[in-house]
This record gives structure tokens, sequence and C-alpha cells, in this order.
């Protein structure tokens, strides 16, 4: 029993390393934009039929497939938050909060994303990509863990790495920071707001691909693929919707957390665990697990 | 604006009630049906447009509510025989109860995490819906029994047209009467904001729970309305989608008013079934051309179309 139970805890991590990897796409994108991206579960699916195209059409090797998919995810949200983000914010009514009208531009991004690639009939059928590491699985003690899944953690970990190397070590990096932390005061030092919006959601939706294409090598790909966005707002919940660590660390809780109430209590309970999740997080802590207190952004 | 609505604006209700009992013997059943749903989103739209337009509260459960509101009329009658006349309204009540149970912990939460609390919360009720399978029949669904209204039974889309055209009726003059009451004046206020609202004496957190527990109830209303002409519910009746076709109604109507709120639901409930009938081969442009309609109305129309209309015409 107890080598079951550790077994659903090492394959909770590698799925919750993936969730982790949308939730930080979410949590970027609402620290430096305050929009909460509905579509981010469309920008994940995508970017696996992103891979799908490379791989089976293009041809190209495996390494490629995720820059294929990142360069052509990061234009898409770019280009989004540059012609339909700017021009709903740049229309703001008084008295009327922004966010909705935010929130369902997102939506409907999600519906276009969806109704896109339900266009091609390859979308039709339940499809999955190959693994990229192909060979024996193996074993650490008394778990087995298949390559896939080590190179998962592994690639995850990596664009975690760079996203962290991104955000303290480049110039850039800490200008989008001081864009989220306060656009005006970014925008008075010279810091081009604009671009770095753009930029914000030109890497979210890159690095939302690159967990697509991650998923889609675990999970069966279909339009409707997207709504595993809710496991990813669970983990930014976890992570009080601001703290990035706070995020990985959330996402993970929820790949173990889905594994382990599969294995005790029921198949069923599986999906309702990450709107438990949520509700109990931000009814009792909403600043998260590991935030400070909530603070009213003033300027 | 405020005071109670002079009586003439009462008007065109009357006319409404009497082209409901008028138009089922001259339409055919179609129409009737498209009719019926209309003025079901209607109330829906007008339910959610009370908590996002009104008191700017940015919730996502009002479709929760009215999954609440059909499942107990529906079960009310069957499992406790109660009659139709009083399922509807209890079961409305119990929408709003639910709604209120919600809002004292969500009345804490603010723009983002409310936004996500009661999506949450909405996706956790359509789970329940189907899980609960030996209530709510699970995802096989539930047959509805013919309402019956003393002795008038409906069930079917020219039996219930009246119905609904009368209780549309009294939910618009009510809605009338509630936005410019004392109550809904404190809606606005906190709606453009909360500490200016709590200065000038207005129980914030008392106000927000009753404005959660009212669209709830008119949420559940809609629910009841739901049965008189549908045979058959489903969890799928109550999803993500349905969701966002009625915070749709609410945005691209016009918030905070109400035409708006009437005129995004004749328009958006129309839309899919015009595409259904008239564009039938480019049924799979469905989802794309709704995807674009969302984006393109938040880029031109801030105000949604009656704001607009109402902005160009003071304009002239």
């Amino acid at each position: 029993m107890f080598d079951l139970v550790l077994q659903s805890v090492a394959s909770g991590v590698v799925t919750g390393c993936v969730y982790a990897l949308i939730a930080l796409s979410m949590v970027i994108v609402y620290k430096s934009t305050d929009v909460i991206n509905f579509a981010g579960g469309e920008i994940v699916m995508v970017g696996g039929y992103l891979g799908l195209l490379g791989l089976s059409y293009l041809k190209l090797p495996y390494t490629l497939v995720f820059l294929f998919g990142a360069i052509i995810t990061f234009t898409l949200g770019a280009l989004f938050d540059r012609v339909v983000l700017t021009k709903v914010l740049g229309r703001a009514v008084p008295g009327q909060s922004i966010m909705v009208a935010m929130v369902i531009a997102t939506v409907g991004l999600s519906y276009v994303l969806k109704g896109t690639v339900r266009l091609f009939p390859y979308a039709e059928d339940v499809r999955r990509l190959p693994p990229f590491i192909a060979g024996d699985p193996v074993f650490m003690g008394a778990i087995v863990l298949q390559r896939q899944d080590i190179a998962i953690v592994a690639i995850s970990t990596l664009a975690m790495l760079a996203l962290w190397a991104f955000f303290s070590r480049t110039m850039t990096g800490k200008a989008l920071r001081a864009t989220s932390q306060n656009a005006r005061a970014a925008a008075l030092i010279g810091i081009p707001v604009r671009h770095m919006r753009m930029a914000v959601w030109g890497i979210a939706s890159a690095l939302a691909a690159v967990a697509g294409i991650l998923l889609a090598s675990k999970l069966a790909m279909t339009p409707d693929m997207g709504v595993i966005v809710i496991l990813a707002f669970a983990a930014a919940a976890i992570g009080g919707f601001s703290s990035l660590p706070g995020c990985i660390v959330g996402g993970i809780i929820l790949g173990v957390m889905q594994n382990l109430v599969g294995l005790f209590l029921s198949s069923r309970a599986i999906s309702v665990a990450p709107f438990l999740v949520i509700m109990l997080i931000l009814t009792l802590r909403p600043q998260g697990l590991f935030g400070g207190p909530v603070v009213d952004k003033k300027v | 604006m405020y005071g109670t609505p002079r009586l003439s604006r009462l008007a065109p209700l009357l006319a409404l009630i009497l082209l409901g009992f008028v138009l089922p013997l001259l339409l055919p059943q179609y129409f009737l049906f498209i009719g019926n749903l209309l003025m079901m989103y209607a109330v829906l739209a007008i339910g959610l447009d009370l908590l996002l337009g009104w008191a700017g509260q940015f919730a996502f459960a009002h479709i929760a509510f009215f999954g609440v509101g059909a499942y107990a009329t529906v079960l009310l009658q069957t499992r406790l025989g109660l009659p139709f006349v009083a399922a509807m309204p209890l079961s409305a009540a119990l929408a709003g109860l639910v709604g209120m149970l919600i809002a004292i912990p969500a009345a804490r939460l603010r723009a983002v995490y409310l936004a996500l609390a009661t999506f949450a919360f909405a996706e956790g009720a359509q789970w329940v819906f189907n899980a609960w399978d030996g209530v709510t029949g699970g995802a096989d669904g539930l047959r509805i029994k013919a309402p019956e209204l003393f002795g008038y039974a409906m069930g079917t889309d020219p039996r219930a047209f009246p119905f609904m055209a009368v209780v549309l009726a009294f939910v618009i003059a009510g809605t009338m009467y509630l936005t410019s009451s004392r109550l809904g004046r404190a809606f606005c206020a906190i709606r453009d904001s909360e500490h200016a609202a709590a200065a000038s004496g207005i129980d914030v957190r008392r106000t927000k729970i009753l404005v959660f527990a009212i669209s709830a109830a008119y949420a559940g209303i809609a629910g009841g309305l739901f049965t008189t002409f549908q045979s058959f519910m489903n969890p799928d009746s109550f999803g993500f989608t349905q969701i966002v076709l009625v915070l749709s109604m609410v945005v691209i109507g016009g918030m905070g008013t109400l035409p708006g709120a009437l005129l995004g639901a004749v328009i958006l409930g129309l839309l899919p079934e015009l595409m259904r009938t008239t564009m039938h081969s480019l049924l799979i442009w469905q989802e794309l051309v709704y995807g674009l309609i969302l984006i393109l109305a938040m880029m031109y129309m801030p105000r949604g179309l009656w704001g607009t209309f109402v902005r160009r015409r003071a304009g002239a």
C-alpha cells in the first residue's frame, strides 16, 4: 500500500509540474496586467496541436517543436494584447470595472481558438503526441518512472528556472517586474509599459504552449482540453495569485492531491477537488497559503 | 431614476402581457419556443445585471442558481408532491438562500478572487448535478413532468407562453421598483466606491449579501420558467457555456440598464438559433464567430448596445 501511495505521489509530481507551468502563465499575466486569462487553457490546447503539426506534418525534431510552438504562441499572445486588450483598456468606461470587459475578451479568445482548431479535420479524432524519450522505465526504489515523466519534470524545471533567471537577472525582466508593481511609476522612469504588457502576454502564452506539448504526450488531445485551466486556477489560488514559487508548489500539491484523492476516495471525486481547493483557499486565506495580506492596488 | 417609477413606464408591460396571451393564437410553435427561451434568458440576464451592472460584483455563479431553481422546481413536485404554484416560488427562495450562503464568505472577496471563487462554485454545482444521480438523474438527465397551474397544464410552448410573459412582466416591474429604491441606490453606491458607500452609512457587507440573494432568486425564477416549456434537462444545461452566454447578454446589451439586459437577452439568445437554422452549413464556424463577436463587442462597444444607443441619441 505504501508503495502505491509513493507511486501516486511521484506521478502526481509529474502532472503537477505541468499544472505549475500553466499556473505560472496565468499568474504572470494577472500580476502585470490585472487580467485573469480565461483563454489560458485554450492556449495550452493550441500548444499541443502546434506540437502535433510540427511533429507529424513538418517533421521537426522534438527540440524544435517546443521552439516552434513557443514562437507561434508568443506572437499570438503578444498580438492579442496589442490588438484587443489595448483597445479594450483604452475604452474603459468610468465607473465600470474594466475587469469584466477584459475577462470577456479573453473568453472570446478562448472560443476563437477552440473554433479555429475545430476547423481542421484532424482535430476530430482524439490524438496524442509520441513520447519524446523512448526506453525502459526507470526504477527508483519502489517507484517506477517512465523516462518520459522524468523528461517532463526536467523540462518544466528548466522552463521555471529560465523564467526565474529572466525576471531576476535581465533588464527586461526587471522592467517587467517594475511594470507589474506599479505601471504608472514604471512609465515615469521610462519603461515602455505597453511593450512590457505585450512581452508578458507573449511569454505567458509561450509557457502555456510548452505545457501543452508536455501534456499532449501524457493526455489525449481534444479541442476541449482547455478545461484543464481549472487546475491551474487552483494552483494559482494556492499561491495567492501573486507568488510565483507559491504557484509552483500549488501545482505540485494539486497533482499529488488528485492522485491521492483518486487512490483513497474515488475517481469521481478527482474532478471536484480543484473547485473545493479554490473555494476553501479563497474564503479562508485569499492571500494563498504563502502570501502576505492582500493589498489593494491604489495607483 | 429615483423614487417610484411612474405608472406610464409600466404601460409596455401591459402590452407584454397582452402579447403573451395573443401571440400563441397567431404564431407557429417554433417561434413560441424561441419566445419562451428569450423570456427565460431575459429573467436570467436581468438577475445577473443586478449583481454585475448595478452592484458591480463580478461573479460567475449565476447559472448554478439557475440550475438549483430548475432542479428544485421539478423535484419538489415529483418527490414531495407539491403543486407547481408552491414549488416554483419555493425553488426561487431556495436559490436565493443558496446565493446568500455563498455571499456570506464571498462578500469579503474582491475582483479576481470573487470571480474565481464563484466560478469554482458554479463548476462544483454542476459536478453535484452530475454526481448526485439518485436525485438529479445525473448525466442521463431528468424528465420534466408538465407543470400544472390551477388546472392549467403547461409543458408545451403555446401553453407556457402566457405564463412566461406574465412572470417576465412582474420581474421587470419588480426590478424597476427595486433599482429606484433606497436599496437599489445602495447597490450603485457600492459599485462606484465601497469606501464612499460605507462612509455614507451603507452597510456594505449586508447590501452585498442581499444583492447576491436577490440576484440568485431571479436565477431561481428563471429555473422555474425553464421547467414550464422544456421537457428534459441535464447538467449540460447549467455549464460554463451558459454562464458565458448570460454574461455576454448583460455586457453586450449594456450593464446596469434594464433595456440593455433585455436587448442583450434577445440578441444573444437569437444568435445560436439563427446560426442553427439559417447558416446550417456554417455550423462549424459557430464557436469562432461567437468568440469574435465577444472580442469585437468589448473592443468597440464598451458600454454595450444600449449604452452606445443612448449616447448616440444624447449626442445627436
